[in-house]
């Protein structure tokens, strides 16, 4: 249970619901002018649900299978928590917060 | 059926989900807060310097004799001893004794140095609000069937909420501010609910788990017919209990016990635990902590009283069905969670009481009658207990801390006067409806109740000499949290008095596209 393994899911369960969030009609609006195109929504959704996995796979590795899933969880639901503030208060902070949550996701990964 | 699955889940759900709200959203914040129930006992006892304890065998033998000392002096004739002994962060001897089934437990704490009560402050800590969390504050039997006769109909509040809630997956990430009052708030329930919605289902499942043999004992009586302690022992989860046999005897010295326990187990020494101590027949329980990993199971020696003897070793990993019922009990009580996984626990926790209190709110918006209509006494009756509980419970926390620092250090019954605090300030908040408007009092009891909580760091810095920038994390991180509540509560309180004239006025015409909700 070390805070990086924590701050690692939390980067790549943000990164990843961001993606699922902006891959729909109504959000991609709200943070970007109009609906996305077909192929976007797609490549968006894709990320997303690999994003996702990645921090379950992550979880699993690092903390075994009986911590692993707790606190993925944990972690998925308070980085859902904060994609629905940011898309709510700051929709346009979304895709540039999520982006940097990639590399910082490495950085820690290296830490690890 | 007229009415279809969704509709008819929507009338279950708001109405299991109303009946039991109020007593739910105590039990959801108190529980939330006992994420952090030593922390809260540290902050209350802040005379109660950070010290090396010395957690040795010998150490804990010397302090395991100092308590026996104590209790064949206050409590020789007890069925049962129980000594929580030293270990880091809590340098104490707890001590407690049941002298009869009926009768509440004698307490006493003690420093294991000098053998006699600890110069700090009488208080229950956050040992008060844990209880309260699964009792009340009632008589334990009644407080508990009440809080898992709920926590039951939660079960059913939360799914059939999740079969009713037709778009769970595209309104995901969905919080409306901009349309209806009512919109708004469903969004608000919607959201905080399916965010955690896994932390929900099992946090409400494991604690109605963890009483399970008192909600459904009669497998359990119809098998072992009176003798339900040896189901106990079968499962592995304490020595065989011996009946006393009446005559007296005396018992042995528990130090080299404790030194012979400490070196069976890897795990550190918890408690010890003294059954009949006056009698011939006693037995002594040396009881370890969890060791790391989910399940909620104490690695136990057992010895005989009178001459010492090891008798039992529950040292290994129990029987399937125990230990799934010791996983679900500890993925309830969290006991493994590190500091930074606590805090997402601790979130999840706000997200769950957040999700009762924005539903018992929309129930009553959802049933605001048009401009210049009476509001029924239903909806009446509603609004003031939403105002009572929702907003008169952190009130209550915040006089109960605010109690702890203002009241003096050597007044009598102390502790007592603290939760007296804690009942009276909650009486009042939830009167305070009764004399004014709605709006009025959901203004004036988040407004109270963030003033409470913006009082106690300066409360702390006044009375005790460590306040939260004086590099003690404890206490900053704690001046922060109350902080961080005053600042959520008097925000909520700015935006009760905007928001609820203006949408009171809208409330008969619904935006479009709200799913009907079954008015009941």
């Amino acid at each position: 249970m070390t805070p990086l393994v924590l701050v690692l899911n939390l980067c790549l369960s943000f990164a990843g619901l961001a993606a699922l969030c902006l891959s729909m009609n109504r959000h991609h609006a709200q943070a970007f002018v109009g609906r996305p195109s077909r192929r976007r929504a797609l490549a968006l959704r894709i990320a997303g649900w690999a994003g996702i996995a990645v921090s379950f796979a992550v979880a699993v590795t690092l903390e075994g299978w009986n911590f692993g899933p707790v606190q993925w969880l944990g972690a998925l639901s308070g980085a859902a928590l904060l994609v629905v503030g940011l898309i709510s208060y700051r929709p346009g902070w979304v895709r540039p917060i999520a982006l940097a949550a990639l590399p910082l996701a490495l950085l820690v990964a290296l830490a690890v | 059926m007229r009415t279809g699955v969704r509709q008819s889940m929507a009338w279950l759900h708001g109405w299991s989900g109303l009946v039991v709200g109020w007593v739910f959203f105590c039990v959801f914040v108190t529980g939330t807060a006992s994420y952090y129930r030593a922390d809260i006992s540290h902050w209350m006892r802040p005379e109660q310097r950070e010290r090396v304890v010395a957690t040795t065998p010998e150490a804990l033998g010397q302090a395991a004799e100092v308590a026996v000392a104590h209790l064949k002096a206050a409590a020789p004739t007890a069925i049962g001893w129980y000594i929580t002994l030293p270990r880091p962060g809590q340098p104490m001897l707890d001590l407690a004794w049941m002298t009869s089934l009926d009768a509440p437990f004698g307490h006493a704490t003690l420093d294991p140095a000098t053998g006699t009560e600890p110069a700090t402050r009488a208080t229950r800590g956050g040992d008060f609000l844990y209880a309260f969390h699964f009792e009340l504050g009632l008589p334990p039997l009644i407080g508990r069937w009440i809080v898992g006769a709920c926590a039951m109909i939660v079960l059913v509040a939360m799914l059939s909420g999740i079969v009713t809630h037709r778009r769970i997956v595209s309104d995901f990430f969905t919080f409306r501010r901009d349309r209806s009052a009512q919109r708004g708030w469903l969004d608000a329930h919607n959201m905080t609910g399916v965010l955690a919605l896994p932390f929900h289902l099992m946090i409400v499942y494991t604690g109605v788990v963890t009483m399970a043999l008192m909600y459904m004992p009669w497998g359990v009586s119809s098998a072992y017919r009176g003798d339900e302690l040896r189901l106990y022992a079968e499962a592995r989860q304490m020595p065989a209990y011996r009946m006393p046999v009446g005559r007296p005897g005396t018992l042995a010295p528990v130090a080299p016990m404790v030194e012979k326990a400490a070196g069976l187990s890897p795990e550190a020494l918890e408690m010890l635990i003294v059954n009949n101590p006056g009698d011939a027949a006693a037995t002594v329980s040396a009881v370890f902590e969890e060791p790391h990993g989910l399940s909620h199971v104490h690695p136990q020696v057992g010895f005989d009283g009178a001459t010492g003897a090891v008798t039992d070793t529950l040292l290994d990993s129990p029987k399937p069905a125990t230990l799934t019922h010791a996983a679900m009990m500890g993925l309830h009580m969290a006991h493994f969670a590190g500091p930074a996984l606590r805090v997402l626990f601790f979130l999840c926790g706000v997200l769950g009481s957040a999700t009762v209190a924005t539903g018992l709110v929309l129930w009553s918006v959802a049933r605001l009658p048009r401009t210049g209509e009476a509001r029924p006494f239903g909806l009446r009756l509603v609004q003031t207990l939403n105002v009572g509980t929702v907003a008169g419970l952190p009130a209550a926390i915040a006089a109960y801390f605010l109690a702890n620092r203002l009241l003096p250090v050597d007044l009598a019954a102390r502790a007592e006067w603290e939760v007296g605090a804690f009942f009276a300030v909650w009486l009042m908040a939830a009167l305070v409806p009764l004399a004014l408007s709605h709006r009025q009092a959901w203004q004036a009891v988040l407004g109270v109740a963030a003033a409470l909580f913006l009082a106690v760091p300066m409360a702390n810095a006044l009375t005790t000499g460590r306040h939260g920038l004086g590099g003690d994390p404890l206490f900053f991180w704690f001046d922060a949290a109350m902080l961080a509540l005053a600042a959520l509560l008097g925000l909520g309180a700015a935006k009760a008095g905007r928001a609820v004239a203006a949408r009171e006025r809208r409330a008969h015409r619904p935006a479009r596209g709200t799913p009907a909700l079954n008015r009941a």
